[in-house]
């Protein structure tokens, strides 16, 4: 276990705070969830930086794709779900694509994230999201500067969607309410405020 | 057939605890104890290691003692331990062949770890069906054959050639075969080899020329493997002489034309107007119809490319006197007996453009290690000056990209390690840095490997010169429209951090895999391989040279990818394994052959077109048809035996009674 000193300093505590990697920090069955949840051998990884190299959001954010893959066949479960650039991947696949070693990082990251929303752990964005998926079946509904665009293009102003066709709406309701997104999404909203 | 009645069967039954292997799951006394009950059988006894020199003489002594007609050891395998007891049997008086091993390791200890009781039980069933085979077993003669004192070898690289100058060396007439016009195979195309930087033709053409003039190698090149038929000691191969269109001084004269033949003056390639890329040089530089791989060819003999030659005529006017060229030449068969065989048919690049995100093929200035080879090389199409193929400049930096192919778990690429291609990246590293001055080598890598005699010096040595080594497998390459300049996309792994490198040039060390020809080949010689596709050696330690079929024998990259130094070090172990039967003079083969009975052969001749092995046939005996085995053909497969429908044939070893009986006793748990 890390060796704790007496610092008076609370900032000089944290700053100075023994951050060795011991064995009682991992969490084995972290690595066993996250394989089940993504369906992926994430503990054959072999580090060799393809999906990072791959990866979109790299460049411009502190996010390593094959960090959380090292955290997951560590069983660094803390680490990793509280971790916010757990939620810079875009889902673009592109690690997934060329993996050498066939497996799909992103899918391992989808996994983390499931965990990591069992235990109320999700930006805010993300809840906000959830939200406007429930009322309008849209993560990022149509405006009017796109409205003006798609009619420019001599598309209709609505998409082919719940926009055009409100009376599906009930049903992504009854997806969201089934899996008790949406109030879990109001709960952590209002336990954040 | 040795047809020695067994007088009342008297057996003896030795169990084996291999340590804990067996004795830590079966109850070894129990099986013992059960053993003794089992019809015939006249002693049991176990004992901790039944093929330690106490346990073999434990059965030696029993066989006298008892007056033994059969001997049971309950242990681990046939394949293992089947020749120790076999030879424990014989010195305790009694013919190898009335030895039964049974299985209770392998296929049970093992295997039922968990299941203790249930093993046991297994172990008794297993012990009671060897003991009701060992009550009819048989003395059994072997059969030697004589070995034919030649060898072959097939495909001409470097370690083709070193086993064939190997077996040469020792007295035995070896046929060299290789498919393309020139003996060097891929050695003769590389510049330097490390970690010694010695010049690849300097050091191996001098083995070219000792091939070429060794009396006891018959050279056979742009010659293939047509058929093979036989077994250890006499194999008759069929080859395959493509039309060369290009006669010898020999063949010359064999037609007559005195001082004749080809000198490889190379007038006839002067004068020939068809124009094809040269594959010795990856299609970077042209050769024509008739032409010659490089000036230090072995044989220096020319070739017509029949598929692009338009038979105009001007070289055979241009060879004149010499009459060398024959434009109407045949492909010719031949057949040569051998002994034993070597095969040695080495490797092809990976095509790594199947890999889209590194772009080769797609981009001008990614090239593979193997042209980097060619470019960098004295007597290569650019003599020796590395540029770049969009625009011809000289790179200052360069990339090379390590595992490109190379495990790689996608089904795309190939899961093993390549295994030279750290080392001759580190070569082509220090390579550029020796030539152009101000060059920068990045070495996109995983893992350097450099795990041979003075590999590890090397990668120091190159470190030091200058090389910049990234940690970190390419994600994929763009490449700039204008400049043609590419970047390459990875993550520095020890940093952290996504790069983006504009350089001018990349260099794939892209994976090899087996050459074209080793799957037709391996059938032919009936030599199996592994799921990817390299040949399966005997053993993996105890007989990497080795194969199972008898009498064929493995060198250099054809059993899996090996440097130059492993490839030369396995022919010679080839070389020294092929001559062992030849040296001997004869071969022992297993008794197993089907026999005929005379008495119940109808002379149907069925049989004969059942055999896979063209072993039986018919003669005529005594007025009538009868069917006659050729021992030596003979697998003793069982198909005849199991065919004939009157029941004529004997299986050896395997024989119906025999099987019935062990039938019966696993069914009938040991009651009449």
């Amino acid at each position: 276990m890390a060796v704790k000193k007496d610092y008076k300093d609370q900032k000089l505590a944290e700053k100075l705070r023994d951050r060795k990697y011991y064995i009682p920090d991992s969490n084995p069955e972290f690595l066993k969830e996250v394989e089940k949840i993504g369906q992926t051998a994430a503990h054959m990884c072999y580090q060799c930086g393809t999906c990072t190299g791959s990866c979109p959001s790299a460049p411009r954010s502190s996010y390593r794709i094959r960090l959380f893959m090292r955290k997951a066949v560590l069983g660094l479960e803390e680490e990793a779900l509280t971790d916010p650039d757990l939620w810079l991947c875009t889902t673009c696949y592109s690690c997934t694509d060329r993996c050498p070693r066939d497996l799909a990082p992103t899918d391992a990251i989808m996994a983390m994230r499931n965990l990591a929303f069992k235990r109320d752990i999700v930006p805010r964005n993300f809840l906000q999201t959830v939200q406007l998926i429930y009322k309008s079946g849209h993560g990022v509904p149509n405006n009017d500067a796109n409205r003006a665009a798609r009619k420019k293009l001599g598309l209709d102003e609505e998409p082919e969607t719940t926009h055009k066709y409100p009376e599906y709406l009930p049903g992504i309701q009854k997806i969201l309410d089934h899996y008790r997104l949406k109030e879990n999404a109001d709960r952590i909203l209002a336990e954040g405020e | 057939m040795a047809e020695v009645k067994n007088k009342e069967a008297r057996i003896g039954v030795f169990v084996c605890h291999c340590g804990t292997n067996i004795a830590g799951t079966i109850n070894v006394e129990a099986v013992k104890e059960y053993a003794r009950t089992i019809p015939n059988v006249v002693v049991a006894d176990n004992y901790a290691y039944m093929c330690s020199t106490p346990g073999q003489n434990m059965i030696a002594d029993a066989i006298k003692e008892h007056n033994l007609t059969g001997v049971v050891v309950a242990a681990c395998t046939p394949r293992l331990h089947e020749p120790t007891f076999r030879n424990a049997t014989a010195a305790g008086g009694l013919n190898p062949f009335r030895f039964e091993m049974a299985n209770i390791r392998d296929q049970n200890s093992w295997v039922h770890m968990h299941q203790p009781e249930e093993a046991t039980e297994k172990a008794k069933d297993a012990i009671r069906i060897a003991v009701a085979k060992a009550s009819l077993l048989e003395d059994l003669i072997p059969k030697s054959v004589p070995v034919e004192k030649a060898a072959m070898v097939v495909g001409g690289g470097v370690g083709g050639m070193q086993a064939a100058l190997d077996l040469a060396n020792a007295g035995i007439k070896t046929y060299l075969v290789e498919k393309s016009p020139t003996i060097g195979g891929r050695m003769s195309q590389l510049d330097k080899t490390f970690p010694t930087l010695d010049c690849s033709q300097c050091i191996l053409t001098p083995k070219m020329v000792d091939v070429y003039r060794n009396e006891n190698i018959e050279l056979l090149t742009y010659t293939e493997v047509e058929s093979v038929e036989g077994y250890i000691g006499n194999f008759d191969v069929t080859l395959r002489k493509k039309a060369r269109g290009v006669l010898t001084p020999a063949e010359a004269e064999a037609r007559g034309i005195v001082g004749g033949g080809c000198t490889g003056c190379g007038d006839c390639a002067t004068v020939c107007p068809v124009i094809k890329p040269n594959p010795f040089e990856l299609g970077m530089a042209p050769r024509k119809a008739i032409y010659i791989y490089h000036p230090q060819v072995s044989p220096l003999i020319y070739t017509v490319d029949f598929d692009a030659c338009v038979k105009c005529g001007l070289c055979v006017e241009a060879c004149g006197e010499k009459k060398a060229v024959d434009l109407d030449a045949q492909d010719e068969l031949i057949t040569v007996k051998v002994g034993t065989a070597i095969l040695a048919t080495g490797y092809d690049i990976f095509p790594i453009e199947k890999k889209f995100e590194w772009g080769y093929k797609n981009y001008d200035n990614v090239i593979t290690s193997l042209e980097f080879e060619r470019l960098i090389c004295a007597s290569g199409p650019t003599g020796g000056h590395l540029v770049r193929p969009s625009d011809g400049e000289t790179p200052k930096r360069i990339a090379f990209v390590l595992c490109a192919g190379s495990r790689d778990n996608t089904g795309v690429g190939r899961p093993y390690c390549s295994r030279f291609c750290c080392m001759y990246s580190l070569k082509h590293a220090h390579q550029i840095i020796e030539k152009i001055p101000g060059a920068v080598p990045y070495i996109f890598y995983m893992d350097i490997r450099s795990f041979g005699k003075m590999y590890e010096e090397f990668y120091y040595r190159i470190q030091n010169e200058g090389a910049k080594f990234i940690r970190g497998r390419v994600a994929n390459i763009t490449e700039d429209p204008v400049t043609k300049n590419l970047h390459v996309n990875a993550e520095d792994t020890l940093l952290g951090r996504p790069i983006d490198m504009e350089v001018d040039m990349v260099v794939l060390a892209a994976a090899i895999q087996p050459a074209a020809e080793t799957e037709r080949t391996r059938r032919l010689f009936g030599v199996s391989c592994s799921q990817d596709g390299w040949l399966l050696e005997a053993h993996p330690k105890l007989n990497p040279c080795g194969t199972t079929t008898a009498g064929v024998y493995l060198a250099g990259v054809c059993q899996g990818p090996k440097d130059i130094p492993d490839t030369v070090a396995q022919a010679e172990g080839a070389a020294s394994a092929a001559s062992i039967p030849i040296h001997r003079g004869e071969v022992e083969l297993e008794p197993y052959f089907a026999q005929c009975i005379e008495e119940k052969c109808a002379g149907c001749g069925l049989c004969v077109n059942q055999c896979p092995y063209q072993a039986l046939s018919l003669v005529e005996k005594d007025g009538r048809k009868v069917m006659q085995v050729t021992e030596a053909k003979c697998k003793g497969c069982g198909t005849c035996g199991g065919f004939c429908p009157g029941g004529a044939i004997w299986m050896q070893h395997f024989a119906t009674p025999q099987i019935v009986a062990q039938i019966d006793a696993f069914l009938l748990g040991g009651e009449q």
